[in-house]
């Protein structure tokens, strides 16, 4: 089963109302992490499979670690995959293990032609054991390396081009970093190559203050903002009708919060296909 | 040391134990400051694994209340950050931490009430195996039999302590009081996973050193000597149609 459409991110409080209600959702994407032992939460992702297109998203592959990718951990990967056969598979433009420690974030690199040979060896290495094509996602941002000299975008064309990975495009990630960091979200949209679009991300931001400056940050943890709405708007008129996940971590509402935020996603989806059609 | 990599081991110091000289260089700093630009991504790490920690441990957190255990969390984190990214895997160390840890000191069963908590996290998590039938110990010859080790279900867990720590743990559930007789003396527990729930039950002494010194790989002769030391009415015959009668064992 490929994914279509909209689908969301599955998460523990909403496993039994899915498994009862069986409610249309294009397809579910659950993070490999939570998956890797045994238990009520792998017996139910078991049966969700036979009913919905499963993605497979990691967070903590750390492709960006310059010590390497932890081959235990990719075998725990590989191992997974190969049970659950998911439609996609995907991670992250970032790092989170140093020195055999795992800091529970997905941390910025510095985007210079040293770290993109890097991550090409991890994310061709990783890809060679998965047997599969990686989708990799762009980060959200709250700090600039000064040694950067490759724009985000172009790091990951680049990427895509030398390893034949996928992209996943984190809409709210592209608003956040570019509001966060300087920059212009549509102009960083524009740059991203269409052949390798993979998948999207929608979720929604807070606002904090530090320093007395707004920082928006990626928590997942409330609706799609309008802004992000409209720049996925604009990413489905570049790249076409791409499958969209809507994300919801932190604060999580109740299934119908986000079957809601899901049927947003799913009209804009329609309108793109009508106008691919046309 | 390429220049990534000691990027990122100056990364770690400014996250993990608030070092930020050797990391602020490599970073633009503008209107908003580098401090507070690393303090957003230190927040999450250390919000995100004291959550992980208060999810394993939940009666650990309302013992020491809410508060306390976030700074005993922060600790912890310092000094054990995880070895990998399966979040239900972090904390083992947590009820060894929490016995050396001088403010909790006054509670001296606290860290024994973290291990049953941890033991019901690994007895969630822990991988399905098939039951062990009958017929397999039938078959055996009687000094075979003697000298055989047998594999518990993955999930089963056995764990004593000289404080009544299933009492604690259940008087400090949800809905219950908190109310405890500390004085109600030492707790042999054999927990496992029954379908989705982690369930544990107290055993008499013989039957608990049976099972443990079975679980530790000890052979038959062996924990049947143990069994006997610890109750010397233990009942072999009767012992051995309980470990196969309850499903215990795997193949």
């Amino acid at each position: 089963m490929n994914p279509s459409g909209c689908g969301i991110g599955l998460r523990a409080p909403h496993v039994a109302e899915i498994l009862e209600r069986r409610p249309p959702i294009g397809w579910l994407e659950v993070h490999a992490e939570n998956y890797m032992g045994g238990g009520p939460a792998v017996r139910a992702l078991e049966r969700l499979r036979a009913a919905y297109p499963l993605s497979i998203h990691g967070v903590g592959l750390s492709l960006g670690s310059a010590e390497g990718i932890d081959g235990e951990h990719l075998e725990r990967l590989a191992r997974l995959v190969e049970r659950l056969e998911p439609a996609l598979v995907s991670e992250h433009l970032s790092w989170s293990v140093t020195g055999g420690a795992y800091l529970n974030h997905l941390l910025p690199l510095p985007y210079t032609d040293e770290v993109l040979d890097l991550l090409c060896t991890n994310v061709t290495r990783a890809q060679e054991r998965l047997g599969r094509r990686l989708l990799v996602e762009n980060p959200s941002g709250y700090l600039k390396f000064r040694d950067s000299s490759i724009p985000e975008p172009e790091f990951l064309n680049a990427l895509a081009r030398r390893t034949g990975c996928g992209l996943l495009c984190d809409v709210n990630n592209v608003y956040v970093t570019c509001s966060n960091l300087g920059g212009d979200a549509v102009a960083w949209i524009d740059t991203l190559d269409t052949g390798a679009m993979g998948e999207i991300h929608l979720a929604g931001h807070a606002a904090n203050d530090a320093d007395g400056r707004t920082v928006l940050i990626d928590d997942h943890g409330s609706a799609v903002a309008d802004p992000v709405w409209s720049l996925f708007e604009h990413a489905l008129r570049r790249f076409g009708p791409t499958p969209t996940l809507i994300e919801w971590d932190t604060e999580i509402p109740a299934l119908d919060v986000l079957l809601g935020e899901s049927a947003k996603a799913s009209l804009r989806l329609l309108r793109a296909s009508d106008v691919a059609a046309a | 040391m390429s220049p990534l990599r000691e990027l990122q081991a100056a990364f770690r110091a400014a996250l993990l134990v608030d070092d930020e000289r050797a990391v602020t260089s490599a970073i633009v700093d503008d209107d908003v400051g580098v401090s507070a630009r690393l303090s957003i991504y230190r927040h999450h790490v250390f919000t995100s694994l004291a959550a992980a920690l208060g999810a394993t441990y939940p009666v650990v957190t309302r013992l020491v209340d809410r508060r306390f255990f976030a700074w005993a969390a922060d600790r912890y984190v310092r000094a054990y950050p995880p070895a990998g990214p399966c979040l239900a895997e972090y904390g083992a160390d947590f009820p060894a931490f929490l016995a050396q840890f001088p403010a909790c000191a006054h509670l001296p069963w606290l860290a024994d009430v973290a291990r049953l908590e941890w033991a019901m996290n690994v007895a969630l998590h822990a991988p399905d195996a098939a039951a062990l039938e009958p017929d397999a110990l039938r078959a055996l010859h009687p000094r075979t039999l003697a000298r055989v080790t047998l594999r518990f279900q993955p999930s089963v867990v056995l764990l004593e302590s000289p404080w009544p720590i299933d009492a604690i743990w259940r008087a400090n559930q949800p809905d219950a009081d908190g109310v405890v007789d500390l004085g109600a003396g030492e707790a042999r527990l054999e927990l496992r996973r029954l379908d989705d729930d982690v369930v544990f039950r107290a055993l008499p002494p013989g039957t608990f050193a049976f099972r443990a010194a079975l679980a530790a790989g000890r052979a038959l002769e062996d924990a049947v000597e143990r069994a006997l030391d610890a109750e010397p009415g233990f009942d072999l015959t009767g012992e051995i149609r309980a470990l196969l009668d309850e499903r215990l064992l795997a193949t």
